[in-house]
């Protein structure tokens, strides 16, 4: 995980950007099995951020996300991502129904400078738990995934950066009129990592 | 003497100053004439000028219109030129008609020749007949009239073949005619056909025309709604200035977010104040009112001893009607009352003493009261302020919201920031994954039914003969059918083969290249088609160029080989810079040729 100095509460660009990444693995894996992208018997438990987290057992979507995490954590050492969106489509019609969005915010004087800032791990960590919860109670507001569904990963970065032969260029995948929800945020002091989810309006419940 | 002398010089004198006289009015003549010559000269000059500007107006004129003669000759001889090519083409056309004409007059003449040939080789015939006709005739007389007959007949069918050959030289001229018409018919059928195309094309110009108009109207309507743009050029600074206008506002909200902070903390500092300035008041009410008691305690205590002091009064009184009643004992009262004047007037400087504490103390409450006041109004100042701020920050964090809500939506923008997307073969893979499981499930289930039907046949192994036999056939049919079929493949494979190396021949012979192709996967699983090519004027093996082709892309593989200086220079021009793979081979043909023959 994090590659930490002597001192407990500094942190380093690169711990930050592992972090960070590390944080997108799992939130990814959380949304997969709270939203039923992926069959429940396919998750298997463990314990991370002091609570029961959920990961994938699948072995093309395990090699998926690691191979996205370690991108994601080369760019964001190089303070090149602008933000990361899970997106969550209809298998059937490829229509966007849900977009997990987080943005990120990243220190510009860290990545120029290599300077390190400061706070404790266990600060960052109660602020990821705290998002991690709300992922897992998305499922009481955002409207039922009734149909099999598959996801895709999008990254905004920089326009300098080269794109990876895994990766293409693409569109955004937007929801027209969508609903929002801001969750919780959580800052390494270098990386703020903001969550958003918008979904599809739902025409049933409208007035 | 003397005056005489004098008088001569002086008549002298007189006289020369005469003449003098009359060779300046002579000279003065002279110079009048002089001048009025120069006059004339120079008027003459001005003439003469005024004549050559109006000549060269006349010429400048004249030239103009020279020129204009000369482009108005021009443009005739232009026109006349073009007349004169129509006229000459016109001409050549008639003159191909009439060669035409002249052609199959000529044919007519020929047919006609031979026809008469034909019938003055008839009519020689006939005299010939007719000759020797009249040779035997001459001596016997008798058969001379049918000779005769027969002359006559002869000449009848002459003139009838005549009138024959009239009415087909006629026929001649109307066939001809007819021909003509014809072509002139094609012509003007030509004529229609392209005319009729160009209505056509008139027609989809038209259209195009009227969308391009409808295009331009919109594009017109467009302009004109966007303010401030009255032509199409101002679009492009317009979209500057719009573009500016974003920065300018995406900075304001900047500011603005910034503001909003400073206004926080500005808030967060005047909420201090006020719970400070809420506390001072307190306390100085309490003290206010501590005062207040503090007061009451002194005007009772003041009270008390004002009643202390009259109740002394009147003990005093009483002493002193008392003294005047019992003298006697004024010595000792006397002293007594001495004793208690002094007291009395140390009660009085007690209460003055006290009185002026009071009047501080009411003093000093009054002055606490404006302090009160003055806080009082200083929070309800702050009071406002704060409410001022809420209010603004209000404001400032629904603007914010808005902007946020744009950005969660996912908007971003181009200049800086670009989408991609992981390459995600999930789905697929499930799917294949799937079918897999699908047809594995099925084969199970055959392979259950078959060791069904297996142990079914063993049970009634003697039921099962005409079903074996049936099957057998079956079998037989299938096997044959398989056969064939093979066998047509077969066929077709070596027909494939056959037609397979005539065309790599052939690209070989045509284009100097031997082509090898083989397909291959890359490491992460994209399947690429690589080609490697040798030419025939190659001087080694290792002469080969290897490109990939992939979905549309073809793409040069560096080697041994294209790494060398000469052919990666080559491969800099003609496919780096002008992407041309073909212009390449060609150039590195050309260049092995003549490295061939020249060694």
């Amino acid at each position: 995980m994090a590659s930490r100095t002597a001192a407990k509460d500094i942190i380093t660009l690169r711990g930050s950007a592992a972090i960070v990444s590390e944080f997108f693995g799992y939130a990814a894996n959380s949304i997969l099995y709270n939203r039923g992208v992926y069959p429940e018997e396919s998750f298997a438990k463990v314990k991370k951020y002091g609570l029961p987290m959920l990961l994938t057992q699948d072995e093309g979507v395990k090699s998926f996300i690691s191979n996205l995490t370690s991108q994601l954590s080369e760019w964001l050492e190089a303070g090149k991502l602008q933000r990361v969106v899970l997106v969550i489509m209809s298998k059937a019609t490829g229509e966007v129904l849900e977009r997990w969005n987080f943005s990120i915010e990243t220190d510009g004087e860290v990545v120029e400078k290599g300077v390190s800032r400061e706070k404790s791990d266990k600060e960052i960590m109660r602020e990821i738990q705290a998002i991690m919860r709300q992922i897992a109670s998305s499922i009481t507001y955002l409207p039922c995934l009734d149909e099999p569904c598959i996801f895709d990963v999008l990254a905004y970065t920089d326009k300098d950066c080269a794109v990876p032969f895994t990766w293409i260029e693409s569109d955004p995948k937007l929801i027209a009129n969508p609903q929002m929800v801001k969750l919780h945020s959580f800052d390494t002091k270098i990386h703020k990592v903001d969550t958003l989810v918008s979904y599809k309006n739902d025409e049933w419940d409208e007035p | 003497m003397l005056q005489e002398q004098l008088r001569k010089e002086v008549d002298f004198s007189q006289e020369q100053l005469r003449k003098q006289i009359q060779s300046f009015s002579e000279l003065e003549l002279k110079f009048q004439n002089e001048m009025d010559l120069r006059k004339k000269a120079e008027s003459s000059a001005a003439k003469a000028e005024e004549k050559a500007s109006l000549l060269e107006e006349k010429l400048s004129t004249l030239s103009e219109s020279i020129d204009r003669e000369k482009s108005r000759l021009q443009n005739e001889l232009f026109q006349k030129r073009s007349e004169s090519k129509l006229s000459v083409s016109r001409i050549s056309a008639d003159l191909e008609r009439m060669e035409c004409r002249a052609k199959n007059a000529e044919k007519e003449s020929v047919l006609l020749r031979e026809q008469l040939e034909e019938l003055k080789m008839r009519l020689d015939k006939c005299m010939q007949e007719k000759y020797d006709m009249e040779k035997p005739n001459k001596s016997p007389e008798a058969p001379s009239k049918d000779s005769d007959l027969l002359v006559k007949h002869l000449q009848e069918e002459l003139r009838h073949y005549e009138s024959e050959v009239r009415e087909a030289r006629k026929i001649k001229a109307s066939h001809e005619d007819i021909q003509l018409l014809k072509e002139k018919l094609y012509e003007e059928k030509s004529r229609r056909e392209r005319a009729e195309l160009d209505l056509l094309k008139l027609s989809d110009l038209q259209l195009t025309l009227k969308k391009f108009e409808d295009e331009l109207s919109t594009w017109k309507s467009l302009i004109k709604e966007i303010p401030g743009v009255s032509s199409a050029d101002d679009i492009l600074p317009k979209f500057a200035a719009l573009q500016k206008e974003v920065v300018d506002s995406m900075m304001r909200v900047g500011e603005a977010q910034a503001r909003v902070k400073e206004i926080q903390v500005a808030l967060d500092t005047a909420m201090l104040d006020k719970q400070n300035a809420e506390t001072e008041t307190a306390m100085a009410k309490e003290k206010a009112e501590s005062h207040k008691a503090e007061i009451k305690r002194l005007e009772l205590m003041l009270g008390l001893i004002t009643e202390e002091r009259d109740c002394l009064k009147n003990v005093v009184k009483e002493l002193k009607e008392r003294s005047n009643l019992e003298g006697g004992t004024e010595v000792v009262s006397g002293t007594i009352v001495q004793e208690l004047e002094a007291s009395l007037a140390k009660k009085e400087n007690y209460v003055r003493e006290l009185e002026s504490s009071l009047l501080e103390k009411r003093e000093t409450s009054s002055r606490q009261h404006n302090e009160i006041k003055l806080l009082n109004e200083r929070l309800t100042n702050e009071a406002r302020r704060i409410k001022m701020l809420e209010r603004e920050s209000d404001r400032l964090r629904s603007e914010i919201s808005l902007l946020e809500s744009k950005l969660g939506h996912g908007d971003f923008s181009s200049a800086n920031t670009k989408v991609l997307r992981m390459v995600n073969t999930l789905a697929v893979d499930n799917e294949a994954k799937q079918t897999i499981e699908a047809l594995q499930t099925e084969l199970q289930k055959t392979k259950e039914k078959l060791q069904a039907v297996e142990e079914l046949k063993k049970q009634s192994s003697d039921a099962g003969a005409p079903v074996d036999s049936y099957v057998a056939g079956k079998i037989k049919q299938l096997k044959e059918q398989i056969a064939t079929l093979e066998k047509r493949e077969e066929r077709y494979k070596s027909v494939f083969a056959e037609k397979i190396s005539v065309f790599r021949r052939a690209c070989c012979e045509l284009f100097g290249y031997k082509i090898v192709m083989d397909d291959h996967q890359r490491p992460d699983g994209i399947p690429v088609t690589r080609f490697t090519l040798h030419s025939i004027y190659a001087l080694s093996d290792d002469e080969k160029l290897q490109f990939e082709y992939e979905s549309g892309n073809t793409n040069i593989v560096v080697n041994e080989y294209t790494s060398q200086p000469e052919i990666s220079r080559q491969i800099d021009i003609f496919i780096r810079k002008m992407s041309s793979i073909p212009a390449f081979t060609a150039n590195l043909t050309v260049e092995s040729f003549n490295k061939r023959t020249l060694s």
